[in-house]
């Protein structure tokens, strides 16, 4: 891979998905691409990126994509955020709500670790919840509606007695029993083509994406997410995510690590 | 205060090893025993804060040192999680009834250990 082929490649990553290749990813970018160079029958990983600056093919360009996202995750990442999710949260809001129904947004879910830990902390707390769980990649989303884990990723977050309880082994991995893959619903979605009138939400997590993001990008993804969010939602990010400085769309909420609210200023602007 | 204790059981050394350098990075101070009596015997003159068990184990194996630390005085303290190949949920079961707090698979790394001690607060 050539210094040019890298800066293509960057330049790729932040037009269709927001993402900020930096430069010390070039060495896992070569590696990554390798198993797709295969796959797709070229002799190299430099055959494969010749092809695709001449003739771009869309299905080559997305696998290229996927595979370079930080799709790193597991579950109850930030144990602190599901503890705040089911003990304060969801009993407050649901009070608020007719039938007490909370909807739940896992944006950029990877692998759907951080969404099956939402669903069944939402179980445990006897909470209505409806949860959704989107992603860019196609990938992770196949990945995530089958709920299957490998013996590392299932142990990696899970206590032994919710992994029994909620996953069955089956060959070498575990995977979600019906009733927690059938409480949430995954899509693909980009979210930097996010429908401005989307369904709103009152609790979104969407957590170590940002921090990801081309600082442009990373502004209009932050207000889609405070217009998918209802005026007395939540919007979790990663534990040590700041927004401060890219949007004045949401404060965080003391003492609540990553938790943010709207601030007064968004509301009165929607009202 | 104290450093927190860690007691490491297992038959391999090999085992006791990796299982040392992970627990002594997030700051345990380690014991190790080769089988359940020795386990027994620290436990009755010091007992941990954790204790990584094997299930099979010459001696005594893991499920009845288990069954016999939670009868001494002050042996519901420690933290139990069994570390081994058995993968099976009946045997998964089968341990957390006898009084395990939480169960890890072999093989495991550095970031389970820590996320299994995180949930049973001994990080």
């Amino acid at each position: 891979m050539t210094p040019e082929d890298f800066e293509r490649l960057q330049a790729l990553m932040a037009t269709r998905a927001g993402f900020r290749l930096t430069r010390d990813r070039m060495h896992l970018a070569e590696h990554r691409l390798g198993p797709i160079a295969r796959r797709e029958g070229f002799d190299s990983v430099q055959a494969l990126l010749d092809n695709l600056w001449t003739k771009p093919v869309a299905s080559l360009a997305w696998a290229v994509i996927e595979t370079l996202l930080n799709s790193e995750t597991w579950f109850r990442r930030d144990r602190e955020a599901f503890e705040s999710f089911s003990r304060e949260l969801l009993p407050a809001i649901g009070m608020a709500r007719p039938g007490g129904l909370v909807r739940v947004w896992s944006a950029g879910c990877g692998s759907g670790q951080e969404a099956y830990s939402l669903a069944m902390s939402a179980r445990d707390a006897k909470a209505n919840v409806e949860i959704v769980a989107t992603d860019l990649s196609l990938k992770a989303i196949e990945r995530a509606r089958a709920g299957a884990y490998t013996g590392f990723e299932i142990q990696r977050g899970l206590s032994a007695s919710m992994m029994l309880r909620w996953f069955e082994p089956l060959d070498d991995h575990w995977v979600a029993r019906a009733e927690l893959q059938q409480a949430v619903q995954f899509n693909r979605s980009n979210l930097l083509d996010e429908p401005i009138d989307g369904p709103r939400f009152d609790v979104i997590f969407c957590r170590y994406l940002l921090k990801d993001m081309e600082p442009m990008r990373r502004v209009a993804v932050i207000e889609a997410l405070e217009r998918r969010l209802v005026d007395d939602g939540c919007l979790f990010v990663g534990a040590d995510e700041r927004l401060e400085g890219d949007s004045v769309a949401f404060r965080p909420v003391n003492g609540r690590k990553g938790l943010f609210v709207k601030s007064p200023a968004s509301i009165s602007r929607a009202a | 205060m104290d450093p927190r204790t860690c007691l490491i059981v297992d038959d391999s050394r090999i085992i006791r090893k990796v299982a040392r350098r992970i627990v002594e990075g997030l700051g345990f101070e380690v014991d190790e025993a080769a089988d359940g009596a020795e386990a027994l015997a620290w436990c009755g003159s010091a007992m941990p804060d954790v204790v990584l068990l094997d299930w099979n184990m010459p001696v005594m194996d893991g499920l009845s040192f288990l069954r016999r630390l939670r009868t001494l005085p002050g042996g519901e303290v420690p933290k139990v999680l069994f570390c081994t190949v058995e993968t099976a949920p009946e045997r998964i079961a089968e341990a957390l009834s006898a009084g395990a707090d939480d169960y890890v698979m072999k093989p495991f790394d550095g970031e389970i250990l820590q996320s299994k001690l995180a949930e049973v607060g001994a990080v």
